[in-house]
């Protein structure tokens, strides 16, 4: 028998007065109806008798005010909301884990499966007996850990606050925090082993299962039981990718490509609708198979900027792969350093119209690398794009860079001994650098096969080993080509390949300036995960920016250092935008958006993999808690009625 | 329950002609012997003129002749007297008692007890005896009239209808004021509920001194024997207004029957030591029954 306390002080106090009212009713005078006897001398001495009578006698005339006291006592109790523990719940300590990702948003359980979650984790919370210990975790992809109490208001509080989020599953992190306090051994030092005893403890798991298995975790004292929330069979249309990009055919269109998955098991149609800043642009209509995927292109004149949205005409359980957002952004022309001792066909492919187009390119010579004025800009991120034609800075700069025919400083780079490259032999033609760049019959005479660290993706390969490689350094990217354009002879620069003759070259270089310039990624910035972090670039003069999340919301961003700007909030799926020093001036935005398949499966997942185990799921845990308040109500309507009956024939008493 | 207290002009009448009839064939018994004032139809242990032969004895001289057996002397020469029974007339009183706490039950008490006087008196009436029909208390202003004889019956009716509650005077004074009024013997009949806080003892008493054959009904309604009450009650005694605040249960109704009863019995006891004779009588029952067969088998009439 355990107790629930539903009232809070001051009711109890209330309370606490009825039976006092009515004990001091009963003392005070008792209305008595007035009778004419013909005599009260029978009666008189029919009293004195009694009067000297045992305190039974007494008790017996006031068998009414005890019966309204046990009546008043037993409701009271029933207030207490007495109640039996069931057999379901068995851990002394227990754990309880309560997704809230993106696909507990789903709407199949009343009113969403989050809340289903919290109503049955308020309902073991309900269950727990005085002493027993519980933890709350909320996980997402992130674990919100609490702390373990037997205070259940406290619990209760914890898991009504629990809020839903757009975020994917990963069950890990809250398993480890659940493991942090069930087996010590694991996370504590040895000193502590003593201290804290491992505790075996339940682990409840409400979820609709869709994470990824964990197989590297131990539960060990844990116990899991899996109570799956969600409708078995639900099914769910979902924009699982929308991207934006130049029409390849047209290079001054956009073309924008949405991929539509069905998660049910009918086949379903569906009118996908593209907005444009909110109006209309076009409606297409997607049949998409059970289980299937399909796509669909939409052709887009060449936008300057604007927020393209797309729409699944559609109400299904889940509303937030509903809708999709991509973001154009202003284009702004690169800033490109060109340090070179003088190469004329690097000249000439970066004076292209197409290049002045999206760039600004200054061309210096490499004694500035030692110049103090330069070596701060370069650090502070003045210039997006930095090429280094056979020269090498002390320290790379804080922008992508291109070497050609030099490597990058600090050794990660390596390159083997100067041979005769003669041709490349392979190209990546799927990367944006070397997209379009034909390279079949350029000849190449000196060159060394590129070492590039690890990371990084070799473009193109020549007969010497990779001749063009890109690695990511810090959210920057630095690219290498292995042998350089012209070489110096005599103290006449001469062509050291006949690339620069082939459309190929200002191709690539047209290429670079976008990719590694960062006009491409200003175009269409690519979509970020919910929860994700952002990085921020800015000149390096821009101390701060403010981020406004869809809500409205506004959250300034300090610079710390050198570091680009970044921002975490991404709770909202949406449109973000960033203004950077003048007011009301959106200066660049990001989308957020779910484009999770795992999150978009609705499907009820029938069991858990935990480590070696298979956690299967507990099918319709019902609150095991027996209520007993209903009795003790009925019991006091069973002492009201036998009080009604004592008062009206109280006579054969 | 209220209070039941009858217009006693509602009441039935007093005596019904059928038991008239009945109590035309009994007669008023007494135990002791009284001298009356008058012949009247009764015999009396007395010898004197009458019908009916008793005895015979010697003549002394001053003898009245006239009883003289004339037929003894011729056959035997010796002088006998022939002694007859006396008949002679018989003191009936009956005393009502008309306090406030008669006039309760249906029928009332007090009414009951003028139909037990009435069918009583009738019967004296009948038998030439001399009636007197009285109200405790009431007695002290005017005295009732002396009724005999027949024709006396409207009268005492009359006499009977005029007597109302409310006398509430004690027991034990009306008694001794009685007592001091009528000296002679006879037959008393008292009607009452005895429900006397000062007590019945004191006033039976003084009837003792008065060589009376004493008749002590007890009068009680069903509503006294039998309480049908429930709850919190507050009693108040209709004469002194005395209040007794009660809470009905099944002990207190035990204990109060326990309490009538060795009432009861008190009195039954106290009346049977000093020679008069106590009988209590309920309302619920019929008043012919009374006359007819309870107070036959006392002995009161026959």
């Amino acid at each position: 028998m355990s107790f629930l306390n539903t009232l809070a002080w001051w009711q109890w106090v209330l309370l606490s007065a009825v039976p006092v009212a009515i004990v001091l009713l009963y003392f005070l005078k008792l209305k008595r109806q007035p009778l004419t006897v013909p005599s009260t001398y029978l009666w008189s001495r029919t009293i004195e008798d009694l009067h000297v009578n045992s305190i039974w006698q007494r008790l017996r005339r006031n068998l009414l005010l005890f019966l309204q006291l046990l009546l008043v006592l037993l409701l009271l109790l029933a207030l207490l909301r007495p109640g039996c523990r069931g057999t379901q719940l068995t851990g002394q300590r227990l754990i309880i884990l309560i997704d809230n990702s993106a696909s507990m948003s789903a709407t199949d359980e009343q009113p969403s499966r989050l809340e289903q979650a919290k109503r049955r984790a308020l309902a073991l919370v309900d269950q727990m007996r005085s002493g027993d210990a519980a933890m709350i975790i909320a996980f997402a992809d992130t674990a919100q850990t609490q702390s373990f109490t037997e205070n259940r208001r406290m619990l209760r509080r914890q898991i009504e606050a629990i809020a839903p989020t757009s975020r994917s599953t990963d069950i890990g992190e809250a398993l480890r925090a659940a493991a942090g306090l069930a087996n010590p051994g694991l996370t504590r030092l040895e000193a502590d082993q003593a201290v804290d005893e491992s505790l075996p403890a339940t682990l409840y798991i409400l979820s609709d299962g869709g994470f990824p298995a964990v197989p590297d975790f131990a539960l060990e004292n844990l116990t899991p039981v899996f109570l799956p929330v969600g409708q078995a069979a639900t099914g769910n249309l979902a924009i699982v990718a929308f991207a934006t990009d130049r029409n390849p055919a047209q290079p001054d269109r956009l073309q924008a490509f949405v991929s539509v998955a069905n998660f049910g098991s009918e086949p379903a149609t569906v009118i996908v609708e593209l907005r444009l800043d909110g109006q209309s642009l076009d409606l297409v209509e997607l049949s998409v198979a059970a289980g299937g995927e399909s796509g669909w292109h939409f052709d887009l004149p060449d936008l300057d900027a604007g927020v393209l949205q797309v729409v699944l005409e559609r109400d299904d359980a889940l509303a937030l792969d509903n809708m999709a957002y991509a973001v154009i952004n202003r284009p702004r022309r690169a800033r490109v350093l060109v340090v070179t001792a003088g190469n004329e066909a690097l000249r000439m492919a970066l004076n292209t119209p197409q290049v002045q187009q999206v760039a600004e390119v200054t061309c210096v010579e490499p004694p500035i690398l030692t110049d103090a004025m330069h070596l701060r800009q370069a650090a502070a991120g003045a210039f997006d794009l930095i090429v280094y034609d056979r020269c090498q800075p002390a320290e790379l700069p804080v922008a992508n860079t291109l070497f050609l025919g030099s490597l990058p400083p600090g050794g990660a780079w390596q390159a083997g001994p100067v041979g005769d490259v003669r041709a490349i032999i392979d190209m990546d033609r799927v990367h944006p650098l070397t997209q379009l760049v034909d390279m079949t019959h350029v000849k190449i005479a000196e060159g060394r096969p590129l070492q590039p660290p690890a990371g990084s993706t070799v473009l193109c390969d020549s007969v010497l080993g990779p001749a063009l490689a890109i690695a990511p350094r810090d959210g920057l990217e630095d690219a290498v080509l292995g042998f350089p354009l012209v070489v110096a002879e005599n103290g006449e620069t001469v062509p050291n390949t006949t690339w620069h003759l082939r459309p190929s070259f200002p191709v690539f270089l047209y290429n670079a300036v976008r990719y590694l310039g960062g006009s491409h990624s200003a175009l269409v910035t690519a979509s970020a995960a919910p929860g994700s972090s952002v990085t921020l670039r800015f000149p390096a003069q821009i101390e701060s920016v403010t981020v406004r999340d869809p809500h409205g919301a506004v959250k300034p961003l300090q610079r710390t250092g050198q570091s680009p700007f970044t921002y975490a909030d991404t709770h909202v799926l949406g449109v973000y935008e960033v203004d950077a020093g003048a007011p009301q001036t959106v200066v660049q935005r990001f989308a957020v958006n779910l484009f999770d398949p795992r999150e978009s499966n609705l499907q009820l997942r029938s069991s858990l993999e935990i480590g070696h185990e298979t956690v299967p799921a507990q099918p319709a845990l019902q609150p095991a808690r027996r209520e007993l308040w209903r009795w003790f109500v009925l019991a006091a309507l069973i002492v009201l009625l036998l009080e009604w009956y004592i008062y009206n024939r109280r006579v054969y008493l | 329950m209220l209070r039941a207290m009858p217009d006693s002009r509602n009441q039935p009448e007093l005596l019904s002609p059928e038991l008239l009839a009945r109590l035309e064939r009994l007669e008023l018994v007494t135990r002791k012997i009284f001298r009356g004032r008058l012949k009247g139809e009764r015999r009396s242990r007395r010898q004197g003129q009458s019908v009916e032969f008793a005895d015979f004895r010697n003549y002394v001289p001053g003898d009245d002749l006239r009883f003289m057996d004339w037929n003894l002397y011729a056959r035997l020469d010796k002088l006998f007297l022939k002694l007859f029974r006396e008949e002679e007339d018989l003191h009936f009183f009956v005393l009502l008692d008309a306090s406030t706490s008669m006039d309760f039950g249906d029928p009332t008490k007090l009414h009951y007890a003028k139909q037990l006087a009435a069918a009583l008196g009738f019967i004296g009436l009948v038998r030439a005896d001399r009636v007197q029909l009285e109200t405790l208390g009431g007695s002290r202003r005017a005295r009732a009239p002396v009724l005999r004889g027949r024709r006396s019956l409207r009268q005492m009716l009359e006499c009977l209808a005029d007597m109302q509650p409310g006398a509430n005077v004690p027991l034990a004074e009306s008694l001794r004021h009685f007592a001091l009024r009528n000296s002679g013997k006879g037959i008393l009949v008292l009607l009452t509920d005895l429900l006397d806080k000062r007590g019945y003892e004191q006033a039976l008493r003084v009837l003792l001194a008065q060589r009376m054959d004493v008749y002590v009904i007890h009068i009680l309604s069903p509503e006294e024997l039998e309480p049908d009450l429930k709850g919190d009650l507050r009693l108040v005694d209709c004469e002194d207004g005395e209040v007794t605040d009660i809470t009905v249960s099944r002990p207190l109704l035990d204990r109060y029957q326990k309490t009538l009863a060795a009432f009861v019995a008190g009195a039954r006891d106290f009346c049977t030591r000093r020679g008069m004779v106590y009988m209590l009588v309920s309302t619920a029952v019929p008043v012919e029954d009374v006359v007819t067969r309870y107070l036959r088998q006392r002995g009161l009439v026959r």
